[in-house]
């Protein structure tokens, strides 16, 4: 008798032969891989590598060229952003986007309201987001307009925003870009503190020191494509990927 | 057929005096994001300006062009600087509101001085026309018409190859930028502003030789005609106006000849709909200002 | 690696037990009392003023007061779509129209009863907003109020063209005498009530859906779609929902416009300057909250009254004066004006000039 083998959990997230091209630029091209639920996936490329648009479509706000997106098993691809927040995925904005007109603290209880808490009031939605903005730690700027934030606390509340939504899935992009050394610290703080929380992170980076504490594995994107995976140690020392960010000579004089 | 080629002959002419009508329109929005409510207005000003000098003077309406422009101007890039440029960083509806509500002063300014009685400036020439073949093309009409043609090129012109169109063209684009560069741009906006006005007049003009106009009713259809073809032809292109108004000069045309009643009207507007939701920045190509950047 | 037991941590608070059915009902229940409870009871002790003054002025005052109710549910009603979600309208007169065509031919050519004309007009209102609706709110800010405004436009000129129907050029008539009238006229004190109603549920259902998570789904739109797609707001529908009920108010508006009025043209009610008397009403009074357009409405329309009886042929020269005045020296609305000010203490007019200006 032939022992069951027994069947391989459903990556939370699924991306398939994702392809994305704009006019005569492919800015995606054949990109596959998965996240296991409970995991920190770091994606690390140089500029330009494609990293956002992944983003954007997984999270829906644009259509692949070709390709798929399943997110526990199910094609979410070509559907409308709110669809897939509603299977809880959320995201934060590279360049943050609040709503400059509401308080610190509507724009994250915005995020109770219509997540995927589905009946919560507008009372218990600004209770809650009180909590979470205790938890990134931007409380006493409750009352405050997003716009008077600093860039720090202005990450801080486009996560607690993303948060509110209470996804499985978040998908963060480049959040530590101009932070301080300590609030580089709090940020890897937090995010290991999510993870034990059992939302799986998916965190797009340029700050190697960050990405490194923080993964468990780490994609490099490169003109589209991926160019290697692994553990962080081991992605560092590969040699296309050194390359890809400091080109061609300081690889061959390396190896000399 | 020869129905069909005179309606279309006639829809050029229309259509290159409306194009006259709708290039300041179509300028001063796409540079300064103003949407001009009192454009018809300015424009029945200028006519009434020509009038007036025709009935003192006897002046030629084509040879009072120059003090139509001229007096024109100086009104417009009064009001801009004045009174627009003080709301210049409010949202784009208080400009408009704030033209509505000049428009209300001008015409019923206009409507107290010179009654609503419709007026026309006659010329010995301007209702004689010639044959071109089986069809009739009024003078006064094809006057306006290559008036408005040279009018738009001058523009286009002074647009791309002088200082003052370059300032123009980049305050339009980043005013940031333009003012840190040494433009000056209350002063830029204020001539922009003049220069549409001057236009209105003179389009105020040839209306006023090839048709009559009076101050209730012409100013909104002219607003209306100018805000469509600024559409169709894109926002702060010239030459779109120029084809803007080509288009809808001759569909305005054939269509009425085809359709009965005021079907026309409703088929322009099916058409602007359907312009906007297809192809927004006008059917001729980028309308020229559409990314933006205030300070 | 403990879950739940520190009540700070991320997964406390991001894990909530499960609450049944009975729970969120409960939930539900005592959340319906209101924060803030004082501008209901002013609304309330307001409409029972108008009531009680009702009895105590002549039938000239009332013809105004009238209008000044139906401005009042339109500004409201602009605001849902204007103000809050940020796609202005310019083609709001489109719904009146559509509103008072649909009761005019419906109580003149079938002899329907007013009471049942009235729902349908509403209906159709909001089943021409879902139609343009979903095309036209794919656009952005300018385009979408041209597009608006040619729709309106459009659409006069179709109802102009449907003589058979609608009377065309000639205008239409509603019966109110003999026989075979469908409905008893109102009559001014009827009207008055009538249009009180409708500003007094106009205002209230835009408070109630202001303040309720569809009210903070229309900012977030209006604020940036990306973001608020992005949290699970679905923009489309908060778009066409609030444009839907806008219109449903402007429908109703027109509906008991036509009836009051009797007899009327295409270009009385599809008239493009009542879409702008809206916008005006709104900016000048302060988008995006529920005094603001109430102020707005209210204040105008007594000022073009007050100028229409005084001032003659000079009427609408000064209001337009007066409208470029205030929109110079308040562009964010009088109401926003006087609400900034008595927060920060700063009463400067000049000083607000200042703000806007190039």
């Amino acid at each position: 008798m032939i022992a069951p083998q027994a069947a391989a959990p459903t990556a939370i997230l699924e991306v398939r032969n994702i392809s994305k091209r704009f006019g005569g630029l492919w800015a995606l091209r054949d990109v596959s891989f998965s996240v296991a639920e409970g995991q920190i996936l770091g994606v690390i490329g140089p500029n330009g590598a494609g990293k956002s648009t992944l983003v954007n479509l997984i999270t829906g706000l644009s259509r692949p060229t070709s390709g798929q997106v399943l997110i526990d098993g199910k094609d979410v691809t070509g559907s409308r952003p709110w669809v897939i927040a509603h299977d809880r995925v959320a995201r934060t904005f590279q360049i943050v986007k609040p709503f400059r007109g509401l308080t610190v603290r509507e724009n994250v209880a915005i995020g109770a309201m219509h997540g995927n808490e589905r009946d919560l009031s507008v009372r218990d939605s600004l209770a809650t987001a009180d909590e979470l903005l205790e938890m990134v730690g931007i409380a006493k700027h409750a009352n405050d307009a997003p716009g008077q934030l600093s860039v720090a606390d202005a990450r801080r509340l486009e996560l607690a925003k993303a948060l509110a939504t209470r996804p499985r899935l978040l998908l963060i992009d480049e959040v530590m870009a101009g932070l301080r050394y300590a609030e580089i610290e709090a940020a890897v703080q937090l995010i290991h503190r999510l993870r034990d929380s059992g939302i799986t992170i998916v965190a797009i980076e340029h700050v190697m020191k960050a990405i490194v504490s923080v993964s468990d594995q780490i994609l490099v994107l490169h003109h589209g494509s991926i160019i290697a995976r692994g553990a962080p140690r081991d992605v560092l020392s590969d040699e296309r990927v050194i390359e890809a960010y400091l080109g061609n000579r300081y690889v061959k004089r390396r190896s000399t | 057929m020869g129905q069909f080629l005179q309606a279309a002959a006639y829809g050029i002419v229309q259509g290159g005096l409306l194009a006259l009508v709708a290039v300041g329109f179509s300028l001063v929005w796409g540079v300064m994001n103003v949407i001009n409510f009192s454009h018809g207005a300015f424009a029945v000003t200028g006519a009434y300006v020509a009038w007036l000098m025709s009935q003192r003077f006897g002046l030629d309406p084509f040879l009072a062009i120059p003090i139509v422009a001229i007096a024109l101007f100086g009104f417009g890039y009064v009001i801009q600087r004045g009174l627009i440029n003080l709301i210049i960083n409010a949202p784009i509806f208080l400009t408009l509101l704030l033209t509505f509500g000049l428009n209300l002063v001008i015409l019923n300014g206009l409507q107290l001085l010179f009654t609503s009685d419709d007026r026309t400036i006659d010329t010995s020439y301007a209702s004689q026309s010639f044959a071109l073949g089986v069809v009739n093309v009024p003078y006064g009409r094809l006057a306006a018409c290559f008036l408005a043609i040279v009018i738009t090129v001058a523009l286009a012109l002074v647009m791309t190859r002088t200082r003052l169109g370059h300032a123009i063209g980049a305050t339009g684009m980043d005013r940031g930028a333009a003012r840190l560069m040494g433009i000056r741009a209350r002063h830029i906006y204020a001539v922009t502003f003049g220069i549409a006005a001057a236009l209105a007049g003179i389009a105020g003009t040839m209306i006023a030789t090839v048709g009559s106009f009076n101050p209730t009713t012409t100013p909104g259809q002219l607003t209306l005609d100018a805000f469509v073809i600024s559409v169709l032809g894109g926002l702060g292109n010239m030459y779109g106006a120029l084809v803007g108004g080509l288009v809808l000069g001759i569909a305005e045309s054939i269509g009425g000849l085809l359709l009965t009643g005021t079907w026309v009207n409703a088929i322009a507007m099916a058409v602007l709909i359907a312009v906007l939701i297809i192809r927004p920045s006008g059917l001729i190509g980028k309308a020229q200002y559409s990314g933006r950047v205030e300070v | 690696m403990s879950a739940g037991s520190d009540p700070g941590s991320p997964a406390a608070v991001l894990q909530r037990p499960h609450r049944t059915r009975v729970q969120v009902f409960v939930d539900w229940v005592r959340s319906r009392r209101p924060a803030n409870s004082w501008p209901a009871l002013l609304g309330l002790a307001g409409f029972a003023a108008m009531l009680v003054l009702q009895q105590l002025i002549e039938p000239g005052t009332q013809r105004l007061l009238t209008a000044v109710f139906m401005f009042v549910a339109l500004a409201q009603a602009w605001n849902l779509i204007g103000g809050y979600t940020g796609y202005a309208s310019f083609g709001q007169v489109a719904f009146f129209g559509l509103g008072a065509y649909t009761v005019a031919v419906l109580m003149n050519n079938y002899h329907v009863s007013f009471w049942l004309a009235m729902p349908v007009a509403i209906l159709a209102g909001v089943l021409f907003a879902v139609l343009i609706g979903v095309p036209l709110l794919r656009l952005r800010g300018h385009y979408f109020a041209i597009a608006t405004l040619g729709a309106a436009e459009g659409l006069r000129e179709v109802v102009n063209n449907l003589t058979p129907i609608t009377g065309g050029g000639l205008g239409i008539t509603i019966p109110t005498f003999g026989d075979q009238v469908p409905t008893p006229y109102f009559g001014k004190p009827g009207f008055y009530l009538a249009f009180l109603v409708l500003a007094a549920a106009s205002v209230a259902v835009c408070a109630l859906l202001a303040r309720s998570r569809f009210g903070y789904a229309m900012v977030a739109v209006n604020e940036d779609q990306e973001a608020a797609g992005a949290v699970g707001i679905n923009t489309t529908l908060v778009k066409v929902v609030a444009f839907a009920v806008s219109a449903a108010i402007v429908a109703c508006a027109g509906a008991l416009y036509a009836f009051q009025q009797i007899e009327f043209y295409p270009t009385d009610v599809f008239d493009a300057s009542f879409t702008v008397l809206m916008v005006i009403m709104v900016m000048i009074g302060g988008s995006g909250t529920i005094a603001g357009p109430l102020a707005g409405a209210v204040g105008l329309e007594l000022l073009s009254q007050f100028l229409r009886v005084n001032l003659g042929a000079y009427n609408q020269l000064i209001f337009g004066a007066i409208i470029v005045v205030v929109v110079v020296f308040f562009p964010q609305g009088v109401v926003n004006y006087f609400r900034e000010a008595l927060r920060s203490r700063e009463f400067s007019v000049l000083g607000n000039v200042r703000r806007y200006r190039l």
